[in-house]
């Protein structure tokens, strides 16, 4: 099991998201409700960094086509994006937030 | 003579989202859906985009295989319905099948203007509306063609994109003097222009074409009033026209501009015949006369307001048009209608690459046009729902987040009333 620090909690608001690098692999964090999830960091759908999406109610929706996945679960929620996306483990140790390595999944 | 409850002519986005919106909304009967391609319902905005240019076509099915699985959808393709008789509730097919119906929605879609010069089967003319166009036109391109693509359009320019990705030579012809003028501010219309020109692209704006003719050996000759241009293959991208006949030869309303009259039901003048998607038209908020709208959202949306009227439930709330277009690796998206008297104003640079404008007509945002910013457009969507005037001045400061902004006007702190 290797956890990756990745960011530290004060750099995301709620509703907000960024893209980190967890062993060589962008992935999407994101705070909602003052929790952090993490999933792989681009749509299913199409080229689109979902760091850079819309999110609301818990969804983060693609800002290319709005597609709109589940954040918790990875859940492919409408159209136009029907594949679910990959959901990675997240802690925090006080500010810090660590990502599990695909790598160790 | 089989006698399907729900029967719906077409097997296209709208056609495949109604026909699951029925099962989802409890519809018991039968639904039978009666398609023209050998395929099932398969998305097409990939077609000019990544069946043209990915190494591996991807998977373009509107509907999951589980819901095929389920065996209670039944699906005729490969047929034509060549005949709506209203009176006796039935549809003929070109086979000569008779299928009898409760009600009937068409959303038959729309077929690619054609040029009388320029004839489909024409083994280096092509059209570009079913996963068959894409596929022989993706196989084209991977001689490295020189292509001339008539028509400047969304569909023309995304196509003209992806050939110069493959390789090819590409020159746009387009008779207005200026690209998508009718949808875009200049300065946006102007970005996209010199993108396509540091692409690589030739584009004849304000061109008027003689003639298109065939030389011995394949090649292609247009004739222009620059001079000849000789190419490998011509690719048509001059619009759409709706499908309507069916509904025409059945008496039932057609618009003045073309395309099948819906009421907000999405009811033909026929009340046990629906429409929707690209064949119809239909009465938009703040328009003066019905409207067609080929986008792939009105599909969706005009598919579950039919097939909520049919169930008789309360039809979704009309959504605000939406649109999207990649051009290249650029994602271009509009919110709401364009209207010649309105005025935009910008945030961003588009020589950065990230822009957004609004279009607004006496402070009421009604045109939202965003240049690599979709999340952004999607967050001052509700300012769009509303059609309220609002104070602009913040949206141009780059301080502004535009999203605690939109929420501040829909809290009422910062709306003109």
């Amino acid at each position: 099991m290797e956890w990756i620090k990745v960011a530290s909690a004060q750099e995301l608001s709620n509703d907000e998201a960024k893209t980190v690098n967890v062993a060589g692999q962008g992935v999407a964090l994101f705070r909602i409700e003052d929790e952090f999830f993490a999933t792989d960091g681009m749509c299913t759908h199409a080229t689109a960094l979902l760091s850079e999406g819309y999110v609301e109610d818990g969804c983060v929706e693609c800002p290319l086509h709005q597609g709109r996945f589940d954040i918790r679960t990875g859940k492919a929620m409408c159209a136009p994006v029907t594949v679910d996306l990959r959901t990675h483990p997240v802690k925090r140790e006080g500010d810090d937030i660590y990502v599990l390595s695909p790598r160790a999944q | 003579m089989t006698s399907p409850d729900v029967l719906i002519v077409g097997a296209g986005q709208a056609a495949a989202v109604a026909a699951r919106a029925l099962r989802e909304g409890g519809f018991r009967g039968g639904i039978t859906m009666v398609g023209r391609e050998r395929h099932k319902p398969y998305e097409r905005p990939p077609l000019s985009k990544a069946v043209l240019v990915a190494a591996e076509e991807p998977r373009l099915d509107v509907l999951p295989q589980e819901v095929w699985a389920l065996g209670d959808i039944d699906l005729l393709n490969g047929s034509d319905a060549v005949d709506l008789d209203v009176a006796k509730r039935q549809i003929r097919l070109a086979s000569g099948q008779v299928l009898a119906y409760d009600m009937c929605l068409l959303a038959t879609g729309g077929e690619p203007n054609a040029l009388a010069s320029a004839p489909a089967g024409h083994p280096h003319m092509h059209y570009m509306r079913t996963l068959e166009d894409a596929r022989r036109l993706r196989v084209a391109l991977h001689g490295k063609p020189q292509v001339a693509i008539l028509g400047g359009g969304f569909l023309g320019l995304e196509i003209a994109h992806a050939a110069m990705f493959m390789g090819a030579s590409v020159t746009v012809f387009e008779r207005a003097t200026s690209l998508l003028d009718r949808f875009l501010p200049p300065d946006a219309s102007m970005w996209l222009e010199s993108g396509l020109r540091e692409a690589g692209a030739r584009l004849l704006l304000g061109a008027s074409l003689g003639g298109i003719h065939s030389l011995p050996g394949g090649r292609i000759r247009l004739a222009t009033d620059t001079g000849d241009l000789d190419v490998d293959e011509v690719v048509v991208a001059i619009g759409l026209s709706p499908n309507d006949s069916l509904a025409r030869d059945a008496g039932l309303a057609i618009a003045a501009g073309g395309g099948v009259l819906v009421d907000a039901l999405c009811r033909t003048s026929d009340e046990r015949v629906f429409a929707c998607g690209d064949c119809t038209s239909q009465q938009r908020p703040g328009q003066a006369a019905p409207m067609r709208l080929e986008s792939w959202q009105n599909a969706n949306d005009q598919a579950r307001t039919a097939a909520a009227a049919m169930l008789g439930v309360p039809i979704p709330v009309p959504a605000v048009p939406w649109f999207w277009t990649d051009q290249g690796k650029h994602n271009i998206q509009m919110l709401g209608l364009p209207a010649l008297d309105l005025d935009y104003l910008r945030r961003g640079d588009p020589a950065s690459g990230k822009a957004l404008w609004i279009g607004h007509r006496g402070g009421v945002p009604l045109h939202g046009v965003a240049l690599n910013a979709g999340a952004d457009l999607r967050a001052i969507r509700p300012l769009f729902e509303k059609r309220l005037p609002v104070q602009l001045d913040d949206f141009l400061l780059d301080a502004t987040n535009l999203r605690a902004w939109a929420r501040q006007i829909q809290a009422g702190a910062a709306a003109i009333v």
